[in-house]
Parts: structure tokens; C-alpha cells; sequence
């Protein structure tokens, strides 16, 4: 019973299964435009509802032989594949332990059962500011890996997301599966959603390197209209986490990170709790 | 129009479906389930909550064409006709509900917790029903309710609770 409101109804559409990706393609080359790729569905089912998109054909990755795969790669990094969800990322324990500030910003993200549908790569090509995910890869310094009419490349998160709802992908491609490198050092995620389900500020951290080659990645998410790191911050915690430092880095980051208005938050409030986020994450990383 | 197969509480139901249309209006417009709730049609409420496969899913986020040849469950299936899940009895008990709208999405979903994980924290309860949102705030008896069936205590002077932190 659906009172024909656009808000419950989806627009028609012609449902695709393939089994290969050479069959996803097939039917990119064919449909091109009028088609959309589904992974887990959460976020292209609320597009259509509310006809932010109306494809004429739906190309389902569920199936897709090799896409529901999470494995480690030599030299002991992640890849993981288009169909993978999140719940399956939770669940697969060893293989996602060391990687620290994505199973935070995992674990924290909406609810068990939209875990259970919703894509890590679906997250990355939807690139909605305030969601958890992107930032927790970009301090990884993963890339996603794309297959295409031309071929393969792969392109780093951090490029990849050229601004909200918009990535470096070609209507004709896909996004076959994320690589995060080896994450040798301690990682931590921290967000603040001010009770709903989206982020208002998020920012995560990843540490490698002993001693003078200590290199961090800093990222935040949800204050801009993407993820953005903060050398300053980088600068600060590379040389070493104490409490002066983690004072110091909150500090600057309320002073140097560019934050928005929205109608979530002002940037002065945004930046207020860049400064809370940063001094929470360091403290955690200290205390562990 | 095609013709999908789904077995819904463990009897086989053959419908004809369009490809565009979602498996809570499947359930509740072809097959006549109605403790399936439509209410929020946007992943938020939790109250179109079945079981596909082995996992629970907001049924407003799922295509119907999605569940061919899959099993589903809904309240109805948790206990044989006629009978009352342990869960089920403790919402009774503990007056766990009480416009009932969302109880049958409240009532499967803890009894899918209970059945993985028997004897849940208070964190793994408040992280397992999340995604479900009961309009008349009858969290603290549905906390009641499952600590009863895991022989937990609960602690009654605990304000917010089910709430997220």
C-alpha cells in the first residue's frame, strides 16, 4: 500500500543477476547511463525512492563471482571486494583486527541490520560527506581498485572522492574491490553524531613508522564536503604521542581544519568538535 | 512481471512480482503479512524487519526479486501455532508493549539475538536493536523482557536504556 507517493515506490526498472564481471560490463556497454550498480542496495533504494535516480536497469553485484571476497595480500594488507558488506567485515575477526580504525568506524555505523546490506565500496562510490567509512581508508591509504571497457587501474580513496556524490568513475566502470595496505602501526576512529545516525565530525588516525620516520594520517570526516587531512596535525603527532602533543594537536586542528554550515551545524560548532574528537582519539591511542 | 519463489515461514509462496517493487509490499500487499509494519519506507524505523536468509533486514530496503528461492521469516515463524516463544511470553509479562505497532519487529528481533546469543550484554543488546524505534518508549520493559528469558538482571534505576550513548 503505497498511497503513490514517490517516497515508497521505486521508478520501473528492469533488475539484472549477472555472475561474471565481463557480464557486468556487458551490461554497462548496453545500458550505459540508464543503468545503476547495486551492491548492497541501502543507499541506491533510497535514491530511487525519493528519484534522486531513476535508472531503467538495476545491475546487482551479489552474485558476481569473486566480489564477496575479503583476502589478505602479500605483504599482509586487505583486499575487499564490491559485494563485501560491512557485517561481513565485523565478522571476519583475524583478517580485520589489525586494521583498528575501520572496524571502529564499522562497528559504529547505523544499525546490525544495514550492516548486513550496506557495501564498504558501495560507501566509497556513494561518497556522501558524513559517512564513516571514506575518512577510516583515506588514513589507511587505501585505493580502490576499478575494471573497465579499457581495462584495470586503481586510483587512492583519497583522489577518488572528488567532492560529495561525485568519484572518479567512468559510467562504464565499476569499482571491483578496495586494497589497504598493510596498517603496521596503531589506528583509531572517534565521531560525534550528536544522537542521529550521521556524523556531525568524524576523524580518524593511523600511525606507522618507529621513531623518526613516524608518519600519521590524519582525516576528517563529515566537516567538509570531504574527507580532508591535516598536515598540521600529521606534523604534530609524528613527532611522538604524548598528552602535551595530543593538547597541542587538538588545538591546532580547531584552528586549521576547514569546516562548513550546514544545517547540522555551524562551523564554529564543528570546529569545537574537531577539537574534542582529536583530543578523545589521541588520549584512547595514549591509554591503550 | 516475473515469478518468484519464497518460503515464508517454511511454506512455499509462488507470486508473480514487478522487478521495481520492494519486499515489504510484497509481503504485506501479496502475501497478506501484516505484522510486517510500513511505516518510516526508509531503513530508519526497523518496524519492516524480517529474517531472509540468516540475517535480519529491513524489508523496505530489499527488492522482493531479491528473495527468490530464499527462506524468510517473520513473527509468525519463531514458534510453532498456537504457542508462545520465551521471548514472546516476557513481552507479555513485562508489558513490553504497548500500541503494539512495532512489537512484532521488537519481538523477532530479540529473538533472533537470544537464539545467536543467549545471554547478551547490555551493549550487545542496545547495538543488536539499534535499528528499531519504538514510538511509545517501551524500551526499558523490552530490556526487562529479554533479560528475563537470558537470566540476566537488570539494573531498574539505569535511565535511557536501549538508547545509544
Amino acid at each position: 500500500m503505497s498511497f503513490g507517493s514517490p517516497f515508497v515506490t521505486l521508478p520501473d526498472f528492469t533488475y539484472h543477476r549477472p555472475q561474471t564481471v565481463e557480464q557486468v560490463l556487458e551490461l554497462l556497454k548496453e545500458h550505459g547511463d540508464e543503468a545503476k550498480v547495486m551492491g548492497g542496495g541501502v543507499g541506491l533504494i533510497a535514491f530511487m525512492k525519493e528519484r534522486l535516480m531513476s535508472p531503467t536497469h538495476v545491475i546487482d553485484l551479489k552474485d558476481v563471482k569473486g566480489l564477496k571476497r575479503v583476502s589478505r595480500v602479500p605483504g599482509g594488507g586487505l583486499n575487499v571486494g564490491a559485494a563485501v558488506t560491512l557485517a561481513d567485515l565485523l565478522d571476519g575477526g583475524d583478517l580485520v583486527s589489525g586494521f583498528a580504525v575501520l572496524r571502529e568506524a564499522i562497528s559504529r555505523i547505523a544499525d546490525p541490520m544495514i550492516r548486513g546490506r550496506a557495501t564498504l565500496v558501495g560507501n566509497l562510490c556513494e561518497a556522501i560527506p558524513w559517512v564513516d567509512t571514506p575518512p577510516a581508508l583515506i588514513a589507511l591509504d587505501a585505493s580502490v581498485e576499478i575494471v573497465g571497457p579499457d581495462g584495470k587501474r586503481s586510483v587512492p580513496v583519497s583522489s577518488f572522492i572528488r567532492g560529495p556524490v561525485d568519484v572518479d568513475l567512468g559510467p562504464n566502470e565499476i569499482v571491483s574491490a578496495v586494497s589497504i595496505p598493510d596498517a603496521k602501526g596503531a589506528s583509531a576512529f572517534e565521531k560525534f553524531t550528536g544522537g542521529s545516525e550521521f556524523s556531525v565530525a568524524s576523524v580518524a588516525v593511523s600511525l606507522s613508522g618507529e621513531g623518526r620516520s613516524k608518519k600519521a594520517r590524519v582525516v576528517y570526516g563529515a566537516v567538509n564536503s570531504t574527507p580532508i587531512r591535516s598536515g598540521e596535525v600529521e606534523e604534530i603527532i609524528s613527532q611522538g604521542l604524548t598528552p602535551a602533543n595530543a593538547r597541542k594537536a587538538a588545538e591546532v586542528a580547531s584552528q586549521t581544519v576547514e569546516c562548513l554550515d550546514d544545517v547540522l551545524a555551524s562551523s564554529v560548532y564543528r570546529k569545537h568538535l574537531v577539537k574534542v574528537i582529536t583530543s578523545k582519539v589521541l588520549r584512547r591511542m595514549i591509554e591503550r | 512481471m516475473k515469478e518468484i519463489s519464497v518460503r515464508v515461514n517454511g511454506r512455499v509462496r509462488k507470486r508473480l512480482i514487478k522487478d521495481n517493487e520492494l519486499l515489504l509490499d510484497f509481503l504485506r500487499d501479496r502475501l497478506e503479512v501484516r505484522s510486517v509494519k510500513a511505516a518510516c519506507w526508509r531503513g530508519e524505523c526497523g518496524l519492516c524487519t524480517v529474517k531472509l536468509g540468516d540475517s535480519l533486514v529491513k524489508s523496505c530496503l530489499v527488492l522482493a526479486v531479491e528473495a527468490d528461492g530464499q527462506d524468510l521469516t517473520t513473527v509468525e515463524g519463531i514458534s510453532p501455532e498456537g504457542e508462545l516463544a520465551p521471548i514472546q511470553r516476557a513481552f507479555v509479562e513485562h508489558g513490553a508493549a504497548q500500541c503494539g505497532f512495532c512489537t512484532p519487529a521488537w519481538v523477532l528481533t530479540t529473538h533472533e539475538l537470544l537464539q545467536k546469543n543467549p545471554h547478551p550484554s547490555q551493549a550487545e543488546l542496545i547495538d543488536a536493536t539499534s535499528g528499531l524505534i519504538c514510538r511509545c518508549g517501551t524500551y526499558n520493559q523490552i530490556r526487562e523482557a529479554v533479560a528475563d528469558v537470558s537470566g540476566t538482571k537488570t539494573n531498574r534505576r539505569v535511565k535511557g536504556a536501549l538508547t545509544r550513548a
